[in-house]
């Protein structure tokens, strides 16, 4: 049984979605519930990057989902890769040679979208393994502006759609995991430095010792006597 | 004496950067693996890009368009029509030249009776796209009239498409005139003036890339 792409896509939204309740004040208490198997989760810094991990994930394979798109529209020459229904047709945006490629690069957005994603996930997981390292503040800084780099570019493609006078599902798809991700950033960066974060770093850096403990991992010395 | 722990500091983007190029390359092979992306371009092996306008097909100016005319699915063997297009001007020396080599070959590949052997389900067709390289020149005249003066004075028997306002000629960035693409009936390009070899005619490249014979 083949899947039509808006069941397809539908695959994409579910971690875009558990993301944002995670994020959102509603995630608390099934952040709690998941708190038994990830600690960090019991905190607001650990629910923001969780959700903000799931919700790039869901961008980064909607992204890869477009540029298969793109190709396979490229290949076969056009074609209904996309369902068409009304104003939402993504075979008419992505398939447009026009208008499917970065101005001047020439790059397809869905691989441009897969990079952003892929930077967006580094950052975002380097934060969420060592929360109290001395590059948390550039990595949230580099995450914000590529962020609104990205939001201006939406803005170009928002352009486009008007330009083809139809709707791209999966690019909307992308678009609201981007704008998720950038006010994930913002959100952290409010709470950086603040009672927020270094609460939730005290609690993690126990907890992730404990959970090393439990794997049987290597845990580094903290103290100069620990070492001796 | 606490003091910072620059080892899982490193650690932390390490297993970030590893987790990350692990997914971007199981996409990017799976993508890789299932798309063989063309694109489209004025290359042998490139996907013609769309070529539209009024044809004067020699009793009346009718609409075409390259796209309707392709079967993006075609494979050798289903039936299909390849297009000889080329890309001209009225009023240039080179073009007068050509023309009359072309009223030979039109015979041998067009019409109900071509005299170059084909499968049964293979078909050809010209298309000459009439562009303007000097408007404003003294003694290069443009208009429809034209098109269809030259057309007549040649016998030709194919579709001339007025192309004056050259929208088609900077969508396929034309170098020169004439110019001549063979085009599959998937929209392949298999043969382009600009790529070809030395001494390399379009008419060879038709002899070589159409099949011959009877039925398939």
């Amino acid at each position: 049984m083949e899947l039509d792409a808006n069941t397809q896509l539908m695959f994409h939204w579910i971690p875009i979605v558990f993301g944002l309740f995670l994020m959102s004040p509603l995630g608390e208490g099934f952040g709690k519930i998941l708190s038994s198997r990830w600690e960090s989760l019991d905190t607001v810094r650990g629910r923001t990057l969780g959700g903000m991990i799931a919700v790039m994930f869901g961008g980064f394979t909607v992204s890869a989902h477009t540029l298969w798109i793109h190709n396979k529209a490229s290949e076969m020459g056009g074609g209904q890769f996309c369902s068409a229904d009304g104003v939402w047709d993504c075979s008419s945006v992505i398939g447009n040679s026009e208008w499917n490629t970065m101005p001047f690069i020439g790059l397809p957005w869905g691989l441009l979208g897969m990079m952003a994603f892929a930077l967006f996930l580094w950052l975002a997981i380097s934060i969420a393994k060592e929360p109290s390292a001395t590059w948390v503040s550039s990595n949230l800084s580099i995450g914000r502006n590529f962020g609104i780099l990205g939001i201006l570019m939406i803005f170009y493609l928002i352009y486009a759609e008007y330009e083809i006078g139809k709707l791209c599902q999966y690019c909307t798809t992308a678009h609201v995991s981007h704008v998720a991700s950038t006010i994930g950033f913002f959100r952290l960066s409010k709470m950086y430095g603040g009672s927020d974060w270094s609460n939730s770093s005290v609690i993690t850096a126990e907890t992730e010792s404990k959970e090393r403990r439990k794997r049987g991992g290597y845990v580094a010395p903290k103290n100069s006597s620990e070492e001796e | 004496m606490l003091r910072r722990n620059i080892c899982n500091e490193a650690g932390a983007r390490s297993d970030g950067l590893m987790f990350v190029s692990v997914l971007f390359i199981t996409a990017f092979t799976y993508i890789a693996l299932t798309t063989n992306p063309v694109y489209t371009g004025i290359g042998v092996g490139d996907r013609a890009p769309d070529l539209s306008g009024q044809v004067w097909d020699g009793s009346s100016w009718t609409d075409f368009d390259l796209q309707d005319n392709i079967d993006s699915m075609w494979s050798e063997g289903d039936v299909g029509t390849y297009y000889m297009i080329e890309f001209m001007d009225t009023n240039c020396g080179a073009c007068i030249k050509s023309a009359s080599e072309i009223t030979n070959q039109q015979s041998k590949w067009t019409g109900d009776n071509p005299t170059r052997s084909m499968p049964e389900n293979v078909t050809v067709e010209f298309l000459a796209v009439s562009i303007s390289l000097r408007e404003g020149t003294e003694g290069w005249d443009y208009g429809q009239t034209e098109i269809t003066d030259f057309r007549t004075e040649y016998e030709h028997t194919f579709g001339y498409m007025d192309d004056h306002d050259n929208d088609n000629r900077d969508e396929w960035g034309i170098p020169g005139t004439p110019t001549y693409f063979l085009v599959a009936p998937n929209g392949i390009i298999l043969y382009a003036t600009p790529d070809a070899e030395q001494g390399l005619s379009i008419w060879d490249a038709m002899d070589y890339e159409i099949p011959t014979g009877g039925v398939m």
